[in-house]
């Protein structure tokens, strides 16, 4: 569809939407409004974004309670609040939760929502898939919690399912196949995603808009994409096999019938190991516009960042098998894998200093974003630090499986990866809703939520180091695990006090937003092209699709340097931003169809595990609507809109992209 | 630029800054602790230099780069900090990077990091590297060089430990037997605690019969996971006569966290007569409280257990997923039960009866498992039996074999 054109259109005077009957389609087609309806037909990028990251926020609350009863399982010894058995599925579901059904989402909300203002677009580039990706992913991460009510119980493998403790005779509950089937499903919404995006950051940039000029954000999240096309089809593959093993007897990995029980580990973590910078690449980015913004300096060594990011997403495909130094491969694998590990730290480490430097000399405002920002730094930081101590494969023969890889990895994806999206929270909140989270409010969630996270994750290092090994429900008394689990626990309480605060925020935030000062179009003085519109972002994103000239155009578009150096300013935040108020803008009409797609994918998983028949009433569902989708015209032709011969022929070029 | 930024909250950041400072202070003071599992507590050779050459350098390393980084971000937020926004709409000079700069931290990590597989490929061998060493046994009265191994197999959830004398096994010949299941028959089998000789570097051959498991004695040595079917190869040594804690550390299903293990390190003396006790079948038992427990044990517990010189000639496989029970002929020898998890006896020295007939009367109380009938078993299941026939199952048990040293008795108490 014709997003990308360079003229608004113009609506025609009586363009009152009309509900068309299709011929061959269930729904009427939809016309786009404001009630709740719309936002299950809608395919705007922003309110998919809206959608993935208030998901997202509510998983975190699930994967949370899930963390908080670990916690308090272990707070003491011999804890008793959890049977082994329901703690094995808690701790297996909090990591699956937290994983995919949070990060991501969240990582996924930020891509959805800002690579098309930041690359100067109207939309993504299949405004309908990524509408699919967003149901498919809810619709699984839904299929994956039922296993608590119709399943027997959650997953109880762990997240990383070890076969053969993911077999039927070692896992006889429904879990595992909630497991297998539901992240097949997510990993079908994040396949769909990830094409898209990457479709949209090479094709859809503004005019004058380079890669090498394109936002950090941007530069990760393309990144993170090329990461997930590419690692979730072995995730996948693993799956169907342990999908096929259990449910159809397969004996893929039956060592009885001459399997090999590594096999999975290696498919496991070729997925595993990409996926660890997938949930951390999106942060990268985050960090990388705040810390700039708020030092009032551009990001130092730009190529650097962007070079050393794309290095980590290369060489992070080759550390998997240190997730498995112990397990009996050879010495020269365990050799040629902890040397990998180590160098992977280079690029690391390149943008830690990065950061820095772009902080030096700068002039730091510490609003609550930046705040978040530079704990990531120092907090990923900690992670990684811990990660170079066991990337020696013979030292981490005593690390490995113990509470200091709990505590390592707590560092790299809450202390890394989940600060920094709390940082990119702060910083686009009044970009997306038009008004500023409350400050102050913000103060105590930062400082409660970092104290928090170095009390809970922080003991874990000294556990592990004493001995605790991972993934047990209960410890005895007697080997000084006491004190600092206690502490963890306290830790973990008061991350849940922050992540309350952070909600009060929300709520509170809005009721007083009717009483505050507007945000404007650029409330932090920032630097990339989502700054130049209004907040919130008017549905058609911008006016004026605009043409870029530089590395962060809209910085330069308010401010030069004169032949000292000095800054002066060009132009004021009214003078230069765009109004929203272009009237016609064409954009995508919105369908029902990618969700209906959605509802059949579950009904398939249920049917595969419970009775076939209700796997081919989801497959039909899911065909079906597939087939009426391909016949729904892409833009709607009962919709008012106006001529647009000039776009035409572009627009029929985007069209074969979306529909085969 | 808008004031919203402008809330200052001094009084709490001074707290949360001595917080975390009371933090760091108690993370370096906690990794004094003497914990049974301590990783930073190495006891025999190959932990020690593991530990002094593998695992201290780089946390060295680690910790200079965090202490240089940390101070670098404290000194620049305290620097550049912008303390009122007041009047100060400035900028500061737009460096947009430094080339020779940047390559040189580059430069800088990659050396940083080179020094660092530099220790991991010298210590590599720690682990790794195998010495050919024999130690002089005598069995059946016969003198056998043993070329200390000891095979290790999981299960869910204990270890069993087999000792070959007369037909030694190395790496090569259960890899070609590729089977955990039907392994050759040993001098000694035994569970929950093995015993080595010391001064010895003892070779490992670690397998498991149903999930993966992780056999680890941290004072001893790194851990080496246990994967069904497949033999890896390990090792430990002891230069002291002791008692070394072990856990299991693959997540091994539901009693994960109560598949324990203990090493129990003896003088050459004390390792000879305890092969000797126990490379002997068990003995009829003359009391009449154990000869009603042989009695029990004949009729219920042969399904899953083995006590040579009962039922060893006609055993095939136990009733489990693993298909294997606990090795019974010298219960009593051993100090520990249930995977590790219990004492068999008081630190007074007396039978720890108390713990044994709550054992008996429901295992899935005290240890969980999966005894689902009709399915295949995980684990002890209820065997629903009367106080009487407790009462002689004890009788019976706290005879097979000669009772441990005090020493160990005294050690083991666990839990």
């Amino acid at each position: 569809m014709a997003i990308t054109e360079k003229t608004p259109l113009e609506l025609g005077p009586g363009d009152t939407a009309r509900y068309a009957e299709r011929p061959l389609g269930v729904f009427t087609r939809p016309q786009g409004g404001r009630g709740w309806r719309d936002w299950l037909s809608t395919v705007d990028h922003k309110r998919i974004g809206i959608l993935y990251g208030a998901s997202a926020m509510f998983f975190f609350l699930v994967g949370g309670v899930e963390a908080l009863l670990i916690r308090l399982q272990l707070a003491a010894p011999e804890g008793s609040v959890l049977s082994a058995d329901v703690y094995n599925q808690v701790y297996t579901m909090h990591g699956v939760t937290m994983v995919f059904l949070f990060i991501m989402p969240l990582a996924a909300a930020f891509a959805n929502y800002f690579i098309p203002l930041q690359i100067g677009a109207r939309d993504v580039a299949f405004p309908r898939l990524n509408a699919l990706s967003y149901w498919i992913w809810l619709s699984g991460a839904i299929f994956l919690n039922t296993s608590w009510i119709v399943g027997g119980g959650g997953a109880d493998c762990g997240w990383f399912c070890y076969s053969t403790n993911s077999g039927v005779a070692f896992s006889p509950s429904h879990g595992v196949d909630f497991y297998a089937i539901g992240l097949q499903i997510l990993g079908i919404a994040s396949l769909v995603s990830s094409i898209n995006l990457i479709v949209t950051c090479l094709n859809m940039r503004a005019p004058g808009m380079t890669l090498m000029r394109m936002p950090v954000l941007t530069w990760m999240l393309l990144i993170t994409q090329f990461l997930l096309l590419f690692a979730l089809p072995v995730i996948t593959v693993a799956l169907f096999l342990l999908m096929f093993d259990r449910l159809f007897d397969a004996q893929f990995f039956n060592p009885d019938a001459g399997a090999d029980p590594l096999l999975w580990q290696h498919l496991f973590w070729i997925f595993g190991h990409p996926e660890v910078y997938i949930i951390i690449l999106p942060a990268f980015g985050v960090v990388s516009e705040i810390i700039p913004t708020f030092s009032r300096k551009p990001l130092f060594g730009y190529e650097f960042m962007v070079f050393s990011g794309i290095a980590i997403g290369f060489m992070g495909w080759g550390v998997w098998a240190h997730h498995m130094f112990v397990s009996g491969i050879g010495p020269i694998s365990v050799a040629a894998f902890s040397l990998s590990t180590m160098f992977i730290a280079v690029p690391t480490g390149v943008k830690v200093l990065n950061w820095l430097a772009t902080m030096w000399a700068g002039k730091l405002r510490f609003t609550v974003a930046m705040k978040f920002a530079v704990a990531t730094v120092a907090m990923f930081t900690i992670g990684g630090l811990s990660g170079v101590t066991h990337s020696v494969a013979p030292a981490d023969t005593q690390q490995t499986d113990t509470y200091y890889i709990v505590a390592h990895f707590h560092y790299v994806i809450f202390g890394g990866g989940v600060l920094g999206l709390f940082a990119g929270l702060y910083f686009w909140w009044p970009k997306v809703w038009g008004h500023f989270l409350n400050e102050r409010l913000g103060n105590w969630n930062f400082w409660i939520m970092l104290v928090g996270f170095n009390l809970t994750f922080g003991p874990m290092h000294i556990l592990g180091l004493q001995g605790m090994s991972r993934r047990i429900d209960t410890y005895a008394r007697g080997y000084g695990f006491e004190f600092w689990n206690m502490a963890a626990t306290v830790g973990s309480l008061l991350l849940a006090v922050s992540v309350m605060v952070f909600i009060w925020n929300v709520v509170k935030s809005k009721r007083d937003a009717p009483h505050l000062p507007p945000p404007g179009p650029d409330p932090w003085d920032a630097r990339s092209l989502e700054w130049s519109i209004p907040s919130p972002v008017p549905t058609h994103n911008f006016d004026t699709v605009p043409v870029v000239h530089s590395r962060d155009e809209w910085w330069h578009t308010k401010y030069a340097e004169d032949d000292d150096g000095r800054v002066v300013r060009v132009a004021t935040v009214e003078e230069a931003a765009q109004t929203g108020e272009a009237t016609g803008v064409h954009l995508p009409s919105p369908s029902f169809w990618p969700l209906a797609v959605a509802v059949g994918l579950p009904l398939i998983g249920y049917g595969l595990i419970f009775n076939l028949w209700l796997a081919l009433i989801g497959a039909l569902v899911t065909i079906g609507s597939l087939y009426s989708w391909a016949l729904e015209p892409v833009d709607d032709p009962d919709a008012a809109h106006d001529h647009h011969e000039e776009d035409q022929e572009a627009q029929e070029a985007d069209d074969d992209g979306d529909e085969p | 630029m808008r004031k919203v930024a402008d809330v200052r909250t001094p009084a709490l950041a001074r707290a949360v800054a001595w917080a975390l400072m009371l933090l760091g202070a108690a993370v370096v003071t906690g990794c004094a602790s003497d914990a049974e599992l301590d990783t930073f507590a190495p006891k025999g050779p190959i932990a020690r230099e593991l530990h002094t050459w593998g695992v201290l350098p780089v946390f060295w390393i680690a910790a200079v780069v965090f202490v240089g980084i940390t101070i670098a971000m404290v000194w620049l937020i305290w620097r550049h900090r912008v303390r009122s926004y007041e009047g100060d709409d400035e900028w500061p000079a737009q460096t947009h990077g430094h080339v020779p700069l940047e390559v040189g931290w580059t430069v800088g990590f990659l050396v940083t990091m080179a020094g660092v597989a530099v220790i991991m490929v010298l210590s590599l061998p720690t682990v790794d590297a195998t010495e050919v060493n024999t130690v002089d046994v005598i069995v059946d009265d016969h003198s056998v060089e043993w070329e200390p191994t000891v095979v290790v197999v999981g299960n869910q959830w204990w270890w069993e430990f087999r000792y070959y004398f007369s037909d030694q096994v190395d790496l090569a010949d259960l890899r070609a037997h590729g089977d955990a299941k039907t392994l050759p028959p040993a001098d000694i089998v035994t569970s929950g605690q093995m015993m080595i000789p010391i001064g010895e570097e003892i070779e490992l051959i670690i397998t498991s019969r149903d999930v993966i498991h992780s056999f680890w004695i941290p004072a001893l040595n790194g851990k080496r996971d246990a994967v069904p079917n497949r033999f890896s190869p390990w090792k430990i040594e002891a230069s002291e006569p002791g008692f070394y804690f072990g856990q299991c550390t693959e997540f091994c299903g539901l009693s994960h966290s109560r598949m324990r293990m203990q090493v129990v390190a003896l003088s050459p003396a004390d390792f000879q007569s305890w092969v000797d006790d126990t490379t002997q079948d068990a003995v009829e038992p003359t009391d009449p409280d154990a000869l009603a427990g042989l009695e029990v044990f004949s009729g219920i517990c042969t399904s899953c257990h083995v006590i040579e010189g009962v039922n060893d000639d006609v055993f095939e496989s136990a009733d489990q997923a693993s298909g294997a029970a606990p090795n019974l002929t010298h219960f009593a020898n051993r100090s520990t039960f249930a995977g590790g998890i219990f004492n068999i006896y008081n630190a007074d020295g007396s039978l720890n009866r108390v713990q044994l007939e709550a054992w008996l009367r429901n295992p899935g109380d005290l240890k969980a498992n999966y005894t689902v009938p009709g399915e295949q078993y995980r684990g002890m299941p209820d065997l629903d039996l009367s106080e009487q026939q407790i009462d002689d199952l004890v009788a019976y048990l706290s005879g097979l074999g000669k009772r441990p040293a005090g020493w160990i008795i005294d050690a083991t108490q666990v839990e």
